[in-house]
């Protein structure tokens, strides 16, 4: 089977779930699952990295082919699926109307809610995917959301208020993986970023002569929308150490024996959003750093490829409604 | 509220014996064994089945079938407003028992001893119909995986409101008040393995209703059996043969 680039430009976007072409590691990957790498795998995996190739024919800095569709769920105010090589998540967007808390009257609240389903890993029945989705959704806020005075948020909660110290509009962000094959944090993010650049908040119309206590009359419009904002949301980056480079976009296989991973989120003016560190092994400061400035230069190639992505899904759906 | 108008068509237009349209895949799931999502209109699943392996809990090991566990869970997005809790909710629980029941009946669990099949549905939209899209897509997920069964198990509902027999309820008429029968069909063997009703229905009625619902599971049946015929083109002409 002849292994394909998968580069920014190669980008195949394909449309059906089944046409993927099973290469040979994907294979390797079926039947290994539940058992875990043998020696000689990791060493090829290890010596690979150290090579600049990795068992797809990836180099350590390309992402796999990205997908983007939005409008899934007609019932959400905003949706977007999105598939990076076999990791798929499905994000929605609703907004409901509430009260904004009294030490922020004048921003509106999100609620980031991140679900594992059990048809993605079987170890995630019951109660087993909790623990992960726990930590996928503080990191998404984290990310997201700025800090607990809500400034420096890569959405704007100003935006969402309607009248202040009364209504607001919170937003629910629901995401739920369907497929994991590593490399869940960036594509969360990159769904939400779709999710929101597809949602549509309804006009209201306060009823003016109210007094300072009472609840104003709210109308909610059917008709007009406001398209929601995304030029400040971030997007994450997640560089994985393995040996002694770091990759981006790590298959399950490859996250299975990584020594760490930094997950960065950078938005358009190339500004550090937020920053996580996971697994046990130290990193060195400068490293540190190093990561940084790469998820700086990776996150411009990454936004403008979500970006088109995002354009081009909307533009579709445009064109569905029109025929 | 009128269900049906005077010109025979229902409240999203489609005549009382029409069924949605259907909607099927097969393999979105890479990791899995089998999967599959199957679309009823608006009611969108997806299912994934793990196995046959190893059981993980040893005390539940059986020396002469194996062993079918069943999850479903409905995602927070599905319906229209929110749900706080994905799983673990009583109605939950009672539809994975009874996806369970129905799936176990038609694998041939004698073949696979000490073995465990895990079956996980997770609804994606729903419009109503989700416990019979949710036994469609299973059925879809578990040929996928190669997994011998007796037999394709179909599902369909129907419903009887303003003096009409309906096939195929959607949300806002299951929720009318009126009978909701679910019917679970082997169509080659030509044997019902569920059937659940709630709500009033005149015992002259039932049978029809019943019969109703078989039709819709054997058309269900000829569209899976034309996916299953297409995946395997498929897989075929990928393979170079």
């Amino acid at each position: 089977m002849r292994l394909q680039n998968y580069g920014f430009r190669n980008f195949v976007g394909c449309g059906f779930g089944i046409l993927l072409p099973m290469s040979g590691p994907v294979c390797l990957l079926h039947c290994r699952k539940m058992v875990g790498l043998s020696l000689g795998e990791k060493h090829f995996i290890k010596g690979g990295i150290d090579q600049n190739i990795r068992s797809d024919g990836r180099k350590r800095d390309y992402y796999r082919p990205i997908f983007v569709e939005t409008g899934v769920i007609p019932q959400a105010n905003g949706s977007a699926r999105v598939r990076m090589g076999a990791t798929e998540v499905i994000a929605s967007v609703k907004a409901e109307l509430g009260k904004p808390s009294a030490l922020h009257p004048d921003k509106g609240k999100v609620v980031i809610f991140v679900d594992c389903s059990a048809v993605a890993e079987p170890t995630f029945e019951g109660r087993g995917g909790e623990e992960l989705s726990a930590e996928l959704s503080v990191a998404l806020e984290r990310c997201l959301l700025g800090g607990t005075s809500g400034a420096g948020a890569g959405i704007d909660l100003t935006s969402l208020i309607v009248a202040e110290g009364k209504i607001c509009w919170d937003l629910y962000i629901d995401s739920l993986v369907i497929s994991s094959d590593g490399n869940l944090l960036d594509a969360l993010g990159a769904s939400i970023k779709a999710a929101l650049a597809n949602t549509a908040i309804p006009k209201v119309n306060i009823s003016a002569a109210a007094s300072a206590d009472e609840q104003p009359e709210v109308d909610i419009s059917d008709e007009e929308f406001l398209q929601f904002d995304t030029s400040a949301v971030p997007v994450i980056i997640t560089l994985t150490q393995v040996g002694r480079h770091y990759i981006v976009d790590a298959t399950s296989e490859e996250e299975s024996h990584m020594s760490s991973a930094v997950s960065i989120s950078v938005n358009r003016k190339g500004h550090v959003c937020g920053l996580t560190k996971r697994g046990g092994e130290g990193l060195d400061p400068s490293v540190v750093s190093d990561m940084i400035s790469v998820a700086q230069h990776l996150s411009e190639l990454l936004m403008s490829r979500l970006d088109s992505e995002i354009s081009a899904a909307e533009a579709e759906i445009g064109d569905d409604e029109e025929s | 509220m009128e269900f049906v108008n005077p010109e025979g068509l229902r409240l999203d237009g489609r005549r009382p014996m029409e069924m949605r349209q259907l909607r099927a895949e097969i393999g979105a799931v890479a990791r899995a064994d089998g999967s599959a999502v199957f679309e009823m209109g608006n009611t969108k699943v997806i299912a994934a089945v793990y196995g046959p392996r190893e059981v993980q809990n040893k005390s539940q090991q059986s020396n002469d079938q194996a062993l079918v566990r069943c999850e479903y869970t409905m995602a927070n997005f599905s319906t229209g407003d929110r749900k706080r809790k994905p799983k673990g909710d009583r109605r939950s629980t009672e539809i994975s028992l009874v996806i369970r029941q129905t799936m176990e009946a038609c694998i041939l669990t004698h073949l696979m001893p000490r073995s465990q099949i895990d079956i996980y549905v997770q609804v994606l939209q729903a419009d109503g119909g989700t416990r019979s899209a949710c036994i469609n897509a299973a059925t879809l997920a578990l040929a996928d995986a190669g997994i011998p069964m007796r037999d394709l198990v179909t599902s369909c509902s129907s419903g009887y409101l303003n003096s009409t027999p309906l096939l195929d309820l959607n949300y806002l008429e299951d929720s009318a008040g009126g009978p909701d029968v679910t019917v679970g069909f082997l169509p080659k063997l030509d044997r019902v393995t569920l059937l659940q009703m709630d709500a009033k229905l005149p015992v002259d009625i039932v049978e029809n209703v019943m019969q109703l619902a078989i039709e819709g599971c054997k058309a269900i049946a000829t569209y899976i059996r034309e996916v299953l015929l297409e995946n395997t083109k498929q897989l075929e002409y990928r393979r170079g043969l």
